[in-house]
Order: structure tokens, then sequence, then C-alpha cells
């Protein structure tokens, strides 16, 4: 499935960066779980927003849909423009 | 290469660096399979309860309020799909016994609850009006415009006296509003009872919710008996390490102030402001003692209230967890008074974020730190103040306000630097990677922790005075 490499990728990324080297499902709770936190799910915002389009301000913003790399790549799927070319390959 | 002939050629020193990172003092009991399925036995629950109940007992004064808060949790774990409503009208039910006696006030505090519910509806109805799209500003806007209103009022009438008890009940409940109007986003919407649950909830919270609002609650509930088994052996152990630090904290106070007869940093600000301020040494130990003291009340407090969440069936984060070990001022501010943080978050750094400066990514990571650690604290702390606001008015409470603003202002610069800086790689090693940074950490939040000393006691310049003499600045 592309796309949900990249996410996953950086959120291995921010994971690493704070500390965090247990291994990461899909579907594992990020932010609910205290893995990451408030300044991480702004750094998902800012990838999100620069790489798929997402308006977070017109969509409105919960955590829970970034919680998980899946929601992640749900999110992309369904509120984003779909901007797949444009994430750094 | 398999775990055992792994272990047996682990040299002694790692063996043993290995037993001390895994050395609880209260043991992982929820991990134990045989513990979690006697918890989820009939005569497992009532243990688990009573041994609860007694702990209660330990932070309540009397032994009815200890004994009613335990039923509650039990009748919640017997009936566990009658949580939501138990949750939501034992609080009104204890509101309606404390005030039954003053009508004024009965219907003020169920006005103030009813108006919550208004507003969450209203912001459920019509989600694309202006109110629908900016439910916060709308409501400290009100607030704000109500607490004019009541300064405005002839002291002493009755109308003032209306007003103000309103803007008491309403300073009390305005985040819990706040973040059932944060719910329009969250999904599954609508459920009022949960909502209505929220609203100082049963186990108790300052004015900051805890553990945030209905969403929250909804996504750490347990779903099964065994999920109930596990949060409710995480809410015992809890609670026992918030007696163990209330020991701590009872011993602390009297082998040093008590034995030792450090001065409290109250006292010690108190005789620097006299101009006879006690030894510059004394200065210094009271200054840190104070810090730590901070922080075992905020630990202490918030265990208690996430103990009883816990049991009463929601995995919710600590509010406090190893604050002293945190590396950046950011990490400190979240792991300290993790609900603060996530309340300030929520209803002030994630709508300026999301709204402005988008194209200069510095500047908008300063623009909504400066939105919750300045302006969304600030509101907090003065608002919560209410009393100081009505006795003084607005204008002179603001000029009083003054130390709380420079910390704030403080805080501010120290989170935004924080942020950025957390953007680069982290040194290495033991030293430069974690020694020198909790160090500077703590340093910072004990300095900061000067301008929080009778704040609203004394003038700026005098607590600036006392920092500069731990330096031997006088001025």
């Amino acid at each position: 499935m592309k796309g949900i490499s990249e996410i996953h990728e950086f959120v291995q990324e921010l994971l690493t960066n704070s500390g965090d080297y247990q291994p990461l499902a899909d579907q594992d709770s990020l932010l609910l779980s205290g893995r990451l936190q408030s300044i991480d799910a702004v750094e998902i915002v800012v990838f999100l927003e620069e790489n798929f389009g997402i308006d977070f301000a017109q969509i409105g913003f919960d955590r829970e849909q970034i919680d998980t790399i899946d929601l992640i790549f749900s999110l992309t799927q369904t509120a984003g423009a779909g901007a797949e070319g444009s994430l750094p390959q | 290469m398999n775990a055992t002939v792994q272990a047996t050629e682990m040299s002694p020193l790692r063996r043993v660096a290995g037993y001390v990172a895994e050395f609880r003092i209260i043991p992982r009991i929820e991990t134990f399979p045989r513990v979690v399925s006697f918890a989820q036995t009939a005569l497992g629950r009532i243990t688990v309860l009573v041994v609860f109940g007694l702990g209660l007992r330990f932070f309540f004064p009397d032994l009815l309020s200890a004994l009613s808060l335990t039923f509650l949790l039990a009748l919640m774990t017997f009936m566990p799909e009658n949580r939501h409503f138990i949750l939501a009208v034992a609080p009104i039910v204890i509101v309606v016994r404390q005030t039954f006696q003053d009508p004024l006030f009965l219907g003020l505090n169920l006005a103030v609850i009813a108006l919550g519910v208004l507003l969450y509806w209203c912001v459920m109805r019509w989600p694309q009006s202006r109110f629908g799209q900016r439910p916060i500003l709308f409501l400290l806007t009100g607030f704000t415009v109500l607490i004019l209103m009541a300064g405005a009022a002839k002291p002493h009438s009755l109308s003032y006296s209306i007003a103000w008890d309103l803007v008491g009940f309403m300073a009390g409940y305005i985040w819990f509003i706040g973040y059932a109007l944060l719910d329009r986003s969250s999904k599954p919407k609508r459920d009022l009872i949960l909502e209505l649950a929220s609203f100082r909830p049963l186990w108790g919270s300052t004015n900051t919710p805890f553990p945030k609002g209905a969403a929250y609650l909804r996504r750490i509930e347990a779903q099964n008996p065994e999920q109930l088994a596990i949060v409710q052996l995480k809410g015992l152990k809890l609670l026992a390490w918030a007696i163990l630090l209330a020991l701590l904290q009872s011993a602390w106070i009297n082998f040093f102030h008590g034995y030792l007869r450090i001065p409290t940093a109250v006292e010690a600000l108190n005789m620097s402001v006299r101009g006879t301020p006690v030894a510059w040494h004394l200065r210094w130990e009271s200054l840190i003692l104070a810090f730590i003291e901070l922080v075992l009340s905020i630990s202490i407090m918030g265990h208690r209230f996430i103990a009883s969440c816990r049991v009463a069936g929601f995995n919710a984060l600590r509010n406090t967890y190893r604050p002293l070990f945190s590396i950046t001022i950011a990490e400190f501010f979240n792991r300290f008074y993790y609900y603060f943080k996530e309340l300030l978050v929520d209803l002030f750094f994630y709508p300026a974020f999301l709204r402005y400066w988008k194209k200069h990514r510095r500047l908008r990571l300063a623009f909504a730190t400066f939105a919750a650690a300045f302006v969304g604290n600030g509101f907090y702390h003065f608002t919560r103040d209410w009393q100081i606001i009505r006795d003084i008015g607005p204008w002179r409470a603001m000029l009083n306000y003054q130390t709380t603003f420079f910390c704030n202002a403080a805080l501010t610069t120290g989170l935004c630097v924080s942020q950025l800086r957390n953007r680069r790689p982290r040194p290495a090693g033991l030293f430069r990677g974690k020694i020198i940074p909790v160090f500077g950490v703590c340093s910072f939040y004990c300095f900061l922790s000067v301008f929080q000393i009778s704040e609203r006691m004394y003038p700026l310049v005098e607590h600036l005075r006392f920092l500069a003499s731990l330096f031997f600045v006088h001025f």
C-alpha cells in the first residue's frame, strides 16, 4: 500500500527521536498510550498538511484521528487531496 | 541464541543494572496472570475495593466520604453497564446534598451545569455556525463578559451576590464545559450522559478536568472484565504510591523544616521583603525544598484522582510521571501536571496552531505556545482566583497578577526555545545527554518557582530581589 510505508517511517523516526525503540505496528496507539506527546502530534499534523494537503482547521482536529498509523493513513485517504506523489521518496 | 544462554553470558554488572532497572517498589501486579484472574472474580473485586477503600481513608478526613466513594466504585464495578449513568448522576446528587439548604447556591450550580449541557447541544446541533466553529472563543469571551458585568454590579446588592456566585460556579465548571464543546470533533459523537459524567467527576478534580473530557473517557474505558481487572489493579497500585509519597512528604517536612529548621520558601521570602533576610545558604535550601515539595504535592494530588478514576474503569494516564528525569523544559511541563498541560494544548495550542501562521513553521509553533502557556495559562489562573477580582476589581487584580504574568512569560520563552531546539539531535552519553540536561531543566523550574511563592502578596520586584540575592546581587 503506497503511502502507509512513508507514514510508518515518519512515525518510527518520531518515536526514535523520543527514545522509544519498541517495535511499532500499524495498529499501535501512539498518542493516547502516551508513546508520543502533543509536540509529536504537531509534527504529524505538519507532515499531513505538507504531504497530503490536509487542512485540520477545516475538517476539525481530534488526536484520535492520528492515534495509529492505520488511522493516519485512512485520514489521508478520506480527507487529503490524495497527493501521494508529493511524498518525499 | 536463546534467552537462557544470553542470561548466563551476561556480566554480573549488567545483571545488577538490569535488576535495578526492573525493580519496582510496588510490584507490577497487573502483569501477574493469577492476580488478574482473581481480580475478575466476585471475591477478587471485593478484595480490590476493600483495600482501595482502606487506602482512600488515608486521604479523606471522614469515614463517610471514603465509604461513599468506595460504594459508588463498587456499584460501577459490579454493574459496568450502568457506569456512565452512575458517574453522571452521582456528582449532581452530591451537589444537591451539599447545597440544598441554600436554594440560591443550588439553583446557580444546577444552572451552570444546565448551561454546559445547552452549549454542548448547540455546538452539536449547529456545527457550522460561528459558535460551532469557534466554541472555546465564544465560551471564554462570554465568561469574561460575565466577570465584567459582575464587577459593574452595585456592591452588596442582590444582583452583585448572584452575579459573583455565578462567576464562582462558572469558574469551577468552565474548563469541563470547554472539553464538552471540543467533543464536536470526536467520534462517536453525542453521549450526553458521559458528557455530564465528565463535569466535575466523582473521583475529584481541581478546576482542571481529570482526566480531560468525555471523548477521552470513552476511549480509555475498560471494555471487558479482564481489562477492568487490570485497570483496577493499576488504580490500586497508584493509590499505594500516592500514600507512600504522602508519607515521604510528611517525613520530609518534619525533617527539613521541623528538625533542621530550614525556613519554607514563603518564610524566606517574607524575611527578605521585611529587610531581614535569612542566610544565603538557607535561601537556596528553602527554594530547592519548595520546588521538590511542589512536585511531591502535585504528584500526590494527581495520583489520588487518577487512582479512583482507574478503579471506576478508566485507564487514564498518570498526571505526574517522573518529572525530575525530564531532559527538556517542554518534557518537564508535560510530565509535571499532565492534565493541565493537556487542557492548554487542547483548548489553546491546537486551535492557534491549526489556524495561524501556517507558512512560517517556527513562528507558528512559537505563537501556539504563546497562546497556551501565556494566554491560556494566564486566563486559567486569573479567573480561578475570581474572589480577588471581586474584592479589588478587575484592573487592580491585573496589577496584582504581575508576578504570575512575568512567570508565565518566562515559562513561555522557555517552552518556545525548548520546542524549537527539540528538532535538533540530542547529544549522546550519560553526562551530556542526561545529567546536564536534567540539571538544567530542574534549575529552570526551580528558579521559576520563586515567582510562585506568595505571588499575589508581593510585587514582582520583591521576587526578583529574592532571586538576585541567591547570586549575591542586591538592589
